[in-house]
């Protein structure tokens, strides 16, 4: 994945006072550090770093005052309902430097007919290259039969990564469909309104 | 209908309507996703009949996760009651929902078909619901 450039100013002013002003103005606050280095407080423009951050595991190029350091992003604080950013958390790499990374599972192919895929690790821990972080991990699931469970060992992980997660885990379940409870003979009100006992 | 087994109290005072959800408001285990936009009291009659309505739409096949549970209990006074007299006895059970928190979850089945199903399900619910979906992993 290449990596994006962010051009960030240092903030001088910090609480939720200052914090909120850059908000306002169409831009995130944040806070870089990794390696020893003290914590560097910036303001990240807002779009930018919206669009940079749709990718999971984005390799950040943040151009401060002239220096660019590369980042990943260790914890993005989004609002709960408005898509809006608003802190993130980087974290400084270096080229050739492995990291621990949760990439993202997805699925390729069609299992045999009626059978239900579900996807019980949506991501997998993996350590990588800082600057070659796979966008996913790929799981073939073309004419998998009905009660196959693919584990994280079964997988071929993308060249340079190594599996940090156990290699027991399950990653893709391809199950038959269960006949679900439909509601067609309702409960009786008053059994179903009992109430619960009290301890 | 999802009901409690044992509680501490039977009745207790109505939980608290502000702010927005604290947690749970990506999507956790399926692939698109029902998510609150207002706060509400959902009951577990309203719980079951947005399952209900889910299921019944995807037919055979895909897997829905309820992200909610309603643990708590709300009372009511009978009909032409004078005042006083103590607190009325538990009617309903509800889930104590906030904004941007994550209801319901599918998987297993494709875009058109779960917005389909999560709209009939989002009729059930007494608050504005949006329709959401994992992307790049996340929502």
């Amino acid at each position: 994945m290449s990596e994006t450039t962010l051009v960030a100013t240092a903030r001088s002013e910090f609480g939720k006072g200052a914090a909120r002003r850059i908000r306002r103005a169409g831009n995130v606050p944040a806070v870089m550090y990794g390696h020893g280095t003290d914590p560097v407080h910036i303001t990240l423009p807002g779009h930018d770093t919206m669009m940079a951050l749709k990718h999971a595991n984005a390799l950040l190029a943040i151009d401060l005052d002239g220096t660019v350091q590369l980042a990943l992003a260790k914890d993005i604080q989004r609002d709960p309902v408005r898509p809006v950013i608003e802190h993130v958390d980087l974290v400084i790499v270096r080229k050739g430097e492995k990291v621990q990374v949760e990439v993202p599972v997805v699925t390729e192919g069609e299992a045999v007919g009626g059978a239900v895929v579900t996807v019980e690790s949506q991501t997998l821990l993996l350590e990588v290259e800082a600057t070659s972080i796979p966008e996913h991990v790929v799981v073939s699931i073309e004419g998998v039969e009905l009660g196959t469970q693919i584990h994280a060992s079964d997988l071929t992980l993308p060249e340079g990564a190594v599996l940090v997660d156990d290699a027991d885990t399950l990653v893709v379940n391809v199950a038959a469909p269960v006949a679900e409870d439909l509601g067609g003979e309702e409960a009786p009100a008053d059994e179903a309104e009992a109430p619960a006992d009290e301890s | 209908m999802l009901i409690p087994r044992r509680i501490k109290h039977r009745k207790q005072h109505h939980p608290g309507r502000s702010g927005a959800s604290k947690g749970g408001n990506t999507i956790a285990f399926g692939d698109f996703g029902i998510q609150a936009l207002e706060p509400a009291y959902v009951t577990n009659r309203q719980i079951e009949s947005a399952r209900i309505a889910m299921t019944r739409y995807i037919k055979r096949g895909g897997k829905v996760w309820i992200n909610i549970y309603p643990d708590r209990p709300l009372t009511k006074k009978p009909a032409e009651t004078r005042m006083g007299s103590g607190k009325g006895s538990p009617e309903w059970w509800v889930a104590n929902v906030k904004p941007g928190r994550v209801m319901f979850e599918l998987a297993g089945v494709s875009e058109p078909v779960a917005r389909e199903a999560m709209r009939l399900a989002m009729h059930k619910l007494p608050m504005k619901c949006r329709f959401v979906r994992r992307e790049g992993g996340d929502i």
